[in-house]
């Protein structure tokens, strides 16, 4: 070895090489977390090296392919959180934006084009008090809260972006996402509970009926495109998509089904029920102050863009576009391309949010049970009668 | 004349099914903004436009202000105190406002015999202290007073209308006058003193039993503002105010 | 699930304002309502009883923030009928036009109120920014957008000023033709259409009985408007229609309100043409006396929310001896009991919204 260079040190070599490897197909975060660690270890055992010259200790450990692995998906992890973050940002940015010029107002007016409004917001609410009810139950209240964000910033980073950025490239990836969706509202319940606060618990209480009306319209919807793509794989279901074609377009029905319900999954407007502020002041998050709410908040929007992604994933495609060569695609960005779709979709909810008012409480179960729930199940028999009469 | 709306608005069923049609609205409003400016107006960068007989805080032309106490008397929250003020050696009368207690009404400015009193388009109030915001007889002036901040009171006396003469309108302050009731006056020459228009002068009407003159005050109807001080500080009530209707 | 007691209010974004509504709900559903006034009580009654009678009108204005020019006007009216003194046409057109202006931007407040009850954030600011261009035809005539302190006993404070005949048809064309992009907004929503048909009915015989008043009254059924049937300040001589609806529900009273914003359009333009037809020295305020001859009086007007009455005792002097306000929310709001119980939470604030609350005048 030369003692001379850093750049003996940093070599930058293919992580597929390494024998710790993980993943059997290339992975982008995993690479340039691969990189980052060997800008850092090296420039770390070459320091080390000045130091204590030929000390062996650099070469065997530092750029040792265990620990270059172990740093590496250390630092994917940080690269793919980052990047969620930075979607749900650019996701809150386009809502209020949006909705600024819909109801005929400025919007966020900080930083270029307003973006850096949300960070102010956010730095406002965390210098704002940390107050815990006194009667509350202090463990379910907490528990609760670090549940429902966890969740959702955990399903945010389980969303692949393309083909090459993904945590997991999981055989039941679709039914893992959608055990991690449905966490929340049974936190919320408890929440609701925790707070001794009545429109806290009234709030949880619509949460867990909202939840049950909503989440089996969306299992059928899953089951009927899992059905097509013949797997519960998000790579397989978008790699079915761009041979065949988007699943819109068979199952349309199960496209509006989905998307209905995944609004009401994500709480927003027409559906957002558990935190009507007319008649139950904040909903289920009235006793959380400070930046406990605001993580509150925050998760909400993580679960926005999962649910966008989602509808993105199973009907839209997902990261390829039509009628280009799939293997040309995956040397362009498709990344990109997925998070585009995602904000496209995004501009949905954010066009029905501007447009429509809240649904009451009974409606809401009404729409699930007596409207989605035969839809999806119409959808069901549609998709399997195309997949077993071969006609995809 | 029909009515406009309650005979379109949707009764039937099957036009409840519509939801697309606010979607379609919002869209268009969206483009339509994104293409022009949102009717926001910035407000600390930018302000709108307000006309020239705005009411907002009340104004003081100093050397026209004669210290009636009108403004006083005609307050509703009573905000206005009158003070002594400083002008050019001499002490005179002047306004003082309590801006934390004035409901910007304008009334001051309306019942003014001599229009000193304006209202101002000063909105922006805010101060860290309340002491700030007793605006004394030199804070209250504005630099930029125009014609249209005067408040003008143009009443019309219901005789005139019947006696069918147009065109004239007065005020109280020019028409009403205050009267003496002789027998009660006991000369102690207060009215004169008080009068701010020097309206009041003191003349014998002759001796009394035990020879000395008696003084009755005599009301200049030219100068007087009909500011009721005389009625106020008459001892024995012998001053009323005859209403001219 | 028990039963339990929920306080909606001192402070609760239902409330437009200082009330509190207890209900005891089953679930979702009301069991039993309450309806809790008094946390604005000013005295303003009693302090009225210590003010010339010039003085009130100031006041008046601050009984309600959006009907200020309607308060005023019923206090002008008492006085004025107790003095027996009758306004010049020009001061009547006047006040029709500042009253008729003041119906609509009250109306447009309670539909940007009604909108965010209903989680429709869009709607509050459409009707808000409509609302602007009334305000600001209150800043040219008046001086001040809210507190208007326009009418005066004996007329009016000023005649209008330049050019304010023309930038008061602009508003009205204006607002008749955006104001049906606003109304796509709502009765184009099945959403909308369905949170408010079939709630919070209320019969033509209860809301008779209940003393209801207004555009709550009229959505009932009720064929009463104290404008036609008991007309003030030439309010028989303009052509104009009343807004009646038979169904009694939240939203047969949006629509009767929606169409009494169309009609005040109307009225406006009517008046206006009347107005302009009068010679331009004609008097717009009389002098009247200070002192009101004792006796006692009332008098009444259509307010955006109902019939606003004040009842006067004067005993000679400079200043009312009483002072009664009959405010028409303060009646309004002691039927909430009859129309929240039996519904649901969340059609509360569908309910509550459509009365129209304003709570500076219920208090006093």
């Amino acid at each position: 070895m030369g003692y001379s260079s850093i750049l003996d040190w940093v070599k930058f070599n293919d992580p597929m090489l390494n024998e710790f490897y993980a993943y059997k197909v290339y992975n982008l975060p995993y690479d340039i977390g691969y990189k980052l660690w060997e800008l850092i270890g090296g420039a770390l055992a070459w320091l080390i090296n000045l130091i204590f010259p030929g000390n062996g200790f650099s070469v065997t450990l530092i750029s040792s392919d265990l620990l270059s692995n172990f740093f590496a998906i250390v630092f994917m992890v940080v690269v793919i959180f980052a990047v969620a973050f930075l979607i749900n940002l650019t996701m809150i940015w386009e809502e209020r934006k949006v909705l600024g010029r819909m109801m005929d107002r400025r919007a966020t007016r900080i930083g270029p084009l307003g973006y850096l409004q949300n960070l102010a917001d956010g730095l406002k609410t965390f210098l704002k008090e940390n107050i815990t009810p006194d009667k509350a139950d202090k463990k379910g209240y907490m528990w609760a809260l670090t549940l429902v964000i966890g969740t959702s910033v955990l399903l945010a980073c389980m969303i692949p972006l393309s083909h090459r950025w993904f945590i997991v490239d999981y055989n039941t990836g679709l039914l893992l996402i959608f055990g991690l969706f449905a966490i929340a509202p049974f936190m919320i319940l408890v929440a609701g509970w925790a707070q001794n606060n009545k429109y806290s618990l009234l709030g949880g209480m619509r949460a867990a009926a909202q939840m049950i009306s909503y989440e089996v319209p969306i299992l059928l919807v899953f089951a009927s495109v899992a059905l097509m793509a013949g797997s519960f794989n998000i790579n397989d279901i978008v790699n079915m998509q761009a041979e065949t074609m988007w699943f819109i377009i068979p199952q349309i029905l199960g496209f509006l089904v989905f998307i209905v319900a995944a609004i009401a999954e994500a709480e927003r407007i027409p559906f957002d029920l558990p935190e009507a502020e007319a008649e139950l002041v904040e909903g289920w998050q009235t006793e959380y102050s400070g930046m406990k709410w605001g993580l509150i908040m925050l998760g909400d929007y993580f679960r926005g863009y999962v649910a966008c992604a989602l509808i993105v994933i199973l009907f839209l495609g997902g990261w390829y576009l039509p009628f280009f060569d799939v293997g040309m695609q995956q040397d362009w960005l498709p990344e990109i391309v997925f998070l585009l779709k995602v904000f496209l979709v995004f501009f949905v909810f954010i066009w029905v949010r501007a447009a429509h008012c809240r649904v009451r409480t009974d409606q809401i179960l009404n729409i699930g049970w007596k409207v989605l729930l035969p839809l999806s199940v119409i959808n069901l028999v549609i998709a399997a009668v195309i997949t077993y009469g071969g006609w995809l | 004349m029909p009515l406009k709306y309650l005979d379109k608005y949707p009764k039937k069923a099957w036009r409840s099914l519509w939801v697309l049609k606010p979607m379609w609205v919002t869209l268009k409003k969206m483009f339509k903004t994104t293409l022009h400016r949102p009717v926001t107006i910035m407000y600390p960068y930018e302000k709108e436009w307000i006309p020239d007989n705005y009411r907002g805080r009340p104004g003081l032309k100093f050397e026209k202000c004669i210290g009636c106490g009108i403004c006083e008397r005609m307050c509703p929250t009573k905000c206005i105190d009158i003070v002594d003020a400083d002008d050019n050696g001499k002490t005179v009368q002047r306004p003082q406002v309590f801006l934390g207690r004035c409901m910007m009404c304008g009334y001051c400015a309306e019942y003014c015999p001599v229009n000193a009193m304006i209202v101002t388009p000063d909105y922006e109030l805010a101060a860290y202290t309340r002491e700030e915001l007793v605006y004394g007889p030199r804070k209250l002036a504005w630099p930029n007073a125009t014609e249209m901040m005067e408040v003008h009171l143009e009443e019309r006396l219901l005789s005139d209308v019947k006696r069918g003469e147009t065109g004239k309108n007065v005020a109280f302050y020019s028409v009403d006058r205050p009267e003496l009731h002789a027998k009660l006056c006991i000369s102690c020459q207060r009215c004169a003193k008080v009068c701010p228009t020097d309206a009041v002068e003191m003349y014998e009407a002759g001796v009394n039993d035990k020879g000395k003159p008696i003084k009755l005050p005599r009301f200049d109807n030219d100068r007087c503002v009909c500011c009721e001080k005389c009625m106020d500080v008459c001892p024995k009530d012998a001053i009323t105010i005859k209403e001219v209707l | 699930m028990a039963d339990m007691w929920i306080t909606m209010g001192p402070q609760h974004p239902f409330s437009h304002g200082l009330w509190t509504l207890k209900i005891r709900a089953d679930g979702e559903i009301v069991k039993e309502a309450e309806p809790v006034v008094g946390y604005l009580h000013r005295g303003w009654e009693k302090e009225c009883e210590n003010r010339t009678y010039p003085l009130i009108i100031p006041m008046a204005d601050r009984l309600c923030y959006s009907a200020s020019m309607t308060w005023a006007h019923v206090y002008c009216k008492v006085v004025e009928e107790a003095l027996e003194v009758e306004l010049s046409d020009r001061a009547k057109y006047l006040r029709v036009i500042a009253d008729e202006i003041c119906r609509i931007q009250s109306h447009l407040m309670w539909l940007a109120a009604m909108g965010t009850d209903l989680g429709n954030l869009t709607i509050f600011l459409w009707a808000l920014r409509e609302r602007e261009f009334f305000l600001d035809l209150n800043v040219k005539l008046c001086g001040q957008r809210l507190t208007t302190n326009y009418p005066r006993i004996g007329g009016v404070r000023n005649d209008m000023p330049y050019l304010f005949e023309r930038d008061c048809m602009r508003v009205v064309d204006r607002f008749e033709k955006v104001m049906w992009e606003i109304v796509a907004m709502m009765d184009g929503s099945s959403i909308f259409l369905s949170r408010m048909r079939g709630v919070g009915v209320i019969n033509r015989k209860d809301a008779a009985n209940y003393g209801l008043t207004g555009p709550v009254m009229r959505g009932s059924g009720v064929d009463f408007d104290i404008r036609r049937d008991d007309p003030y300040c030439n309010y028989d001589q303009l052509d104009w229609e009343v807004a009646v609806s038979k169904d009694g529900d939240a939203y047969a009273r949006y629509a009767v309100r929606i169409e009494e914003m169309f009609q005040s359009c109307e009225i406006i333009r009517q008046a206006m043409v009347k107005l302009k037809g009068l010679p331009r020295t004609d008097p717009v305020r009389f002098k009247v006396p200070r002192k009101v001859p004792a006796g006692t009086h009332f008098a009444r007007l259509e307010d955006p929310r109902g019939e606003s009455l004040m009842y006067l005792i004067s005993d000679g002097t400079d200043k009312p001896y009483r002072l009664k306000v009959r405010s028409p929310i303060f009646v309004n709001v002691s039927a909430s009991k009859h129309f929240v119980e039996g519904v649901r939470i969340a059609d509360i604030p569908a309910i509550m919204g459509t009365l129209d609350m304003c709570l500076g005048e219920t208090d006093r």
